[in-house]
């Protein structure tokens, strides 16, 4: 089996969110990580599209592993992003993992049916953020088989 | 064919005469007595050889007296059968000097010896009397009262119909019902009055409608109407009572305003309540993992004094985000009572225990039930909240032995009441009250907490109509008392009471 730790591998994370004392603790918590990884951050819904188009500012972007996605957000929300990425052919096969505050039912059915990878209610203790993050990157990093590039 | 040929020959009509029910007085043309019967006499009070031959103005009372001839003259000049005194009220004599009220029918009879008058007289004292008696007490009625005839002509008025309407009872009477009400029902109201007329039904008016009345001024209020069809030997006349609604109207506006507000500020209540949650846990978040991290990833460049101030400042926002998740916890317990349902306590127990497995398992508790808690009405997620409280005490507040918990629950003069005994540390009898007040510790060093546990369980048992109070001394464990409403045989399913 062909995992991330059998390769000499940098995961690559798109991080979605717009507060930036959430992306920097986010980001240390990613740190704790098995395999070494590169985070990538951007603010709102539209940077995200623009970053998988390698649009613009984010022409030379790489392809992500796996997205990082915050619900709501400014000038484009996570669940835009959401309807986005699942009717986009090239798109649609990234793993996004909904990290968010809401744990409104609402968005998380609406998330599934989206098909998100899974949903992840930010927790509110800051020892739980981090094993939250952990046990992310080494079930997505560790564990389980990420979709190989098509483009 | 005479009345005698009606009649076996044996049969003498002078004594039917004289055992007829209705007293008869004939005259002759002069106005003399020439006959009475039996029942003249005890009408009047006399013996019969004391009235014959008399004039017949003895019998009538001195005011009236000198007007009679010219009524036995003008009734002489066009005699026929009538009743006597149409729109007057009569009135006879008796020998004690009293005046009694008649009613008097006429005919005249023509003899051989002349032309006699016959008179029937009704003695209507005990009808009087009742008359008097119904006038008075409508008169005397708290409710406006209005009677009218069939053809809607006000009757009767009472007092507190004039006082209600603004007029004067002569202002009243005589008067068509219409002018008390508002012009825009005025034309389907005569309409109305002849449908009742024809039901003959006591009820109330205008069922799901609203009624209105018009006062003198021009002035309208509301008002409701019951209804009662009289039937006399004058006709059918309906009797209305009329009660003025504004009030009641106010009130009833006073109760959906005030309800408004409290639902207004029931809303505003969860809104703050969700802030307090969501918002403010972000930045807590942010706070607690900074300094946790300036802890960790900089405390070997920290002097000791350093460390240690990381260390209170993380321990404080735990303990921040702890006091923020059980007020909110607290706020929630009567923001919105969901209907009471039949809760299994035995089952709710269990489910305590379950939740509290790792402390129980780290203190080495032994937690027990004894015997069948009953099943009772109630939120459920309150109760368990409630056991959750009370249990997780009795496990945490526990002195050098491993804690010993038990509950019991029964029926105690006619509501459930339920023990929660441990053998932790006890409490101070001066504390006794103290220890339900919101964020009052006694221990804030040697035991975790944040203070709501206490005060969440008493305003949950509140809401569901008991109380709850202590009984404890230091180093003799504690037993927490509360009580349920047990609902009534049959009772039905209510909801929560707001304390």
């Amino acid at each position: 089996m062909d995992t991330a730790s059998t390769r000499k591998f940098v995961g690559q994370i798109l991080h979605v969110e717009d507060d930036d004392d959430d992306a920097e603790l986010t980001t240390i918590g990613l740190a704790q990580a098995a395999v070494p990884l590169r985070v990538h951050r951007v603010k709102d819904g539209i940077e995200c599209l623009a970053f998988l188009k390698h649009e613009g500012d984010f022409a030379g972007s790489p392809r992500p592993d796996i997205i990082l996605l915050d619900l709501n957000l400014p000038r484009m929300d996570g669940r835009e992003v959401l309807d986005a990425i699942t009717q986009d052919p090239t798109l649609c096969k990234l793993p996004v993992v909904v990290f968010t505050t809401s744990a409104a039912e609402r968005d998380v059915s609406w998330s599934y049916q989206r098909r998100c990878s899974s949903y992840v209610v930010k927790p509110v203790g800051f020892e739980d953020f981090q094993k939250a993050l952990r046990v992310v990157t080494d079930f997505w990093f560790d564990v389980a088989t990420l979709p190989v590039a098509n483009d | 064919m005479g009345i005698r040929d009606l009649l076996d020959p044996a049969v003498d009509l002078a004594a039917i005469i004289d055992v007829v029910p209705n007293a008869i007085v004939m005259v002759d043309r002069e106005g003399r007595i020439v006959l009475v019967n039996s029942q003249a006499e005890s009408l009047f009070g006399y013996a019969r050889n004391e009235l014959l031959g008399e004039p017949v103005e003895m019998l009538v009372p001195f005011a009236l007296r000198g007007a009679h001839p010219h009524h036995r003259a003008a009734f002489e000049r066009s005699p026929k059968s009538r009743p006597m005194g149409a729109g007057r009220d009569l009135y006879g004599l008796r020998k004690d000097g009293s005046a009694i009220p008649l009613e008097i029918g006429l005919s005249p009879i023509r003899t051989e010896s002349g032309i006699y008058f016959v008179s029937a007289i009704v003695d209507l004292t005990e009808r009087k009397r009742l008359e008097a008696r119904f006038r008075a007490t409508v008169e005397s009625a708290p409710t406006a009262m209005v009677m009218i005839d069939q053809a809607g002509t006000i009757v009767l008025a009472n007092a507190e119909l004039t006082a209600l309407f603004g007029y004067t009872r002569d202002e009243l009477l005589g008067r068509k019902i219409e002018i008390l009400v508002p012009n825009r029902f005025r034309h389907a109201h005569p309409g109305l009055r002849t449908q009742y007329f024809g039901e003959r039904v006591a009820r109330r008016m205008g069922e799901g409608r609203d009624l209105f009345g018009i006062r003198k001024d021009g002035t309208e209020f509301p008002v409701e109407i019951g209804l009662n069809p009289i039937g006399t030997d004058e006709g059918m006349f309906v009797l209305g009572a009329i009660v003025d609604l504004t009030e009641r109207t106010h009130q009833a506006q006073a109760l959906r305003a005030a309800n408004e507000a409290l639902e207004h500020s029931n809303i505003e209540l969860q809104r703050f309540a969700y802030v307090a949650s969501h918002d403010l846990q972000s930045p807590m978040r942010t706070i607690a993992g900074f300094v946790e991290l300036l802890g960790s990833r900089y405390g070997e460049q920290l002097d000791a004094q350093a460390r240690d101030w990381i260390q209170r400042a993380v321990h404080a926002t735990k303990h921040l985000q702890a006091m923020v998740r059980d007020l909110l916890e607290y706020s929630r317990v009567d923001a919105n009572p969901r209907p009471f349902v039949r809760v299994a306590l035995d089952e709710v127990f269990d489910e305590t225990v379950a939740m509290l497995r790792a402390a129980i398992d780290e203190s080495r508790a032994t937690v027990v039930r004894e015997g069948n808690l009953p099943v009772v009405e109630g939120d459920r997620s309150q109760l368990a909240q409630l056991l959750l409280n009370l249990v997780g005490n009795a496990i945490k507040y526990h002195g050098e032995e491993p804690p010993r918990v038990s509950m019991s629950g029964g029926k105690v003069d006619g509501e459930w009441r339920f023990a929660v005994a441990d053998n932790g540390i006890g409490i101070d009898p001066r504390s006794h009250e103290k220890i339900f007040e919101i964020f009052r510790r006694l221990h804030t060093k040697e035991y975790p907490g944040t203070g709501i546990g206490l005060a969440a369980a008493r305003r949950i048992v509140q809401c569901h109509g008991g109380r709850i109070w202590v009984e404890s001394a230091p180093g003799r464990g504690s037993t927490f008392y509360f009580t349920l409403k047990s609902d009534p045989e049959g009772g039905q399913l209510g909801h929560g009471i707001h304390a």
